[in-house]
């Protein structure tokens, strides 16, 4: 009877506890929201200077990339006007079918390459029930070498590849750093002695000074070390060493830096990187991209 | 004995009371603003909400990542660079009305919402009117039509781009609740 009383007055008291707790609580009804945290934008583009980032477009975003190396700084700099009378150029075009792969298509004037890329994102850097701490990117290309040639060769002579696996980390929202491991693949070398297959370990990094501004560094380690013969002598290729600027700006991130690597795609910046740093054998460089919305994301319906 | 047995009903309506609360995970916020270069329009699904008519009590969150744009680089720029979406993930409205609606009874009822809207670490009171639909099968929805400033969130607008985002935008929420069941 009594234990009845008291489990009124719990209820009443229960009750009033309840309408005096304020809106504040209210939220709390709703709990924690399920949502995956991706950690998005590590980088600003899909190419940190010469590396490939870990980034792809979105579903449906065609993305038209120009990119410059202006000519070497200890020869005839000025008289060449900076390098610019000089420059190699790469155009690139590439297209996302999903969020995770894009295919893309270019051409760079440095050796007559044309190339065929691929770029699958296998996993995303994100918290919440499920956490992974870095993203996972799958990079492959085939570049074709079109330059005209004393012999003829076979189709199969003017290829070559480049495969990548692009570990990337944005520590924070100013810090990210990627590194990947990359195998670069000769049908043809230019000496016999020239190894067909050269592994490479790129580390770059970018450093965000403020919204819109952010410097950025890469290094290329070579596994053997490239060489070239001339005169006879074995004369090794250098390590790629570059540093950069990004300014991002409404719809474009320009890229500026420079770099000791002349060459735009991975068989020539990898492994075939011809300036000293040291000798100012180096050359300014840009790249800048623009992406086109050719397909709208799948959106809610509104209903209004 | 008796006496004290009646006393049950009272409890427990007086607590059926109090769980009048109604709930919705699944509410949609759009935003949208208009310049004659670009129209930003973004859209989410996953506002969270919960009215309390007992205390005449509103409250709705929103994560700024659940917003989707027309293009994914607006997206990406919203986030990292307007409302920085990794320090302040969620907008949130906490507001208050003092109209009594029965809530068992069918119909259309206006309300007047009073209350604040945190954003981008930035608390500021904001009112507006809203219109609460009772429908037959007991579930309610609410529907509400105000506009903000992103300068009054401190979201800054770099000049370049000043003239493509709209300073005024218009604020669209369409939800609909379920009792909470307690």
């Amino acid at each position: 009877m009594k234990h009845l009383y008291l489990f009124c007055i719990f209820i009443l008291f229960g009750n009033a506890f309840l309408l005096a707790q304020g809106s504040e609580d209210l939220l709390d009804i709703l709990g924690d929201e399920p949502n995956q945290n991706y950690a998005e934008a590590t980088f600003k583009g899909t190419r940190l200077i010469n590396m490939q980032t870990n980034e792809a477009s979105a579903e449906g975003v065609l993305q038209f990339m120009f990119q410059h190396r202006f000519g070497p700084f200890n020869n005839d700099f000025l008289y060449n006007f900076f390098g610019l009378d000089v420059a190699q150029v790469r155009l690139g075009l590439d297209y996302a079918i999903s969020d995770r792969l894009s295919l893309g298509v270019g051409r760079s004037s440095y050796n007559k390459t044309s190339d065929f890329t691929l770029k699958y994102r296998l996993l995303r850097q994100q918290t919440g029930k499920k956490n992974i701490p870095l993203s996972i990117t799958l990079f492959s290309a085939a570049y074709l070498n079109m330059t005209r040639r004393s012999f003829t060769p076979d189709f199969s002579d003017r290829l070559s590849y480049s495969h990548q696996l692009i570990f990337a980390r944005k520590f924070s929202s100013s810090f990210s750093a990627m590194i990947s491991p990359s195998l670069v693949h000769f049908n043809l070398v230019e000496f016999n002695a020239q190894p067909n297959s050269l592994f490479v370990l790129p580390v770059g990094g970018r450093f965000k000074l403020t919204r819109r501004f952010a410097l950025t560094a890469e290094y290329a380690l070579q596994s053997p070390r490239n060489f070239s013969v001339r005169q006879g002598v074995e004369t090794p290729y250098y390590n790629a060493l570059s540093v950069g600027v990004d300014i991002e700006t409404g719809g474009h991130v320009f890229q500026l830096h420079v770099t000791n690597s002349r060459g735009l795609i991975d068989p020539d910046w990898m492994v075939k990187t011809t300036g000293n740093w040291l000798e100012g054998g180096l050359f300014f460089g840009f790249n800048i991209s623009r992406v086109f919305t050719l397909k709208e994301p799948k959106r809610p319906e509104v209903g209004w | 004995m008796l006496r004290f047995l009646f006393l049950i009903p009272i409890c427990l309506v007086f607590s059926s009371i109090s769980a009048q609360k109604f709930m919705t995970r699944e509410g949609v916020i759009a935003f949208r603003g208009e310049t004659i270069l670009e129209t930003i329009d973004p859209v989410s699904n996953q506002a969270g909400s919960v009215i309390d008519f007992e205390g005449g009590s509103l409250v709705v969150q929103v994560l700024q990542k659940s917003f989707r744009f027309r293009k994914a680089l607006m997206e990406e720029h919203y986030n990292e660079n307007y409302v920085h979406s990794d320090k302040y993930p969620r907008a949130v409205f906490k507001g208050n009305f003092s109209e009594k609606i029965d809530f068992r009874t069918p119909g259309t009822y206006a309300i007047k919402l009073s209350g604040t809207m945190e954003m981008h670490g930035v608390s500021r009171p904001i009112s507006t009117l809203a219109e609460i639909i009772v429908q037959p099968d007991g579930k309610l929805s609410l529907e509400s039509v105000f506009t903000i400033s992103p300068e009054d969130y401190n979201i800054k607008i770099p000049g370049n781009v000043r003239d493509k985002i709209a300073e005024i935008f218009e604020v669209r929420m369409k939800a609909v609740y379920q009792p909470v069941q307690k």
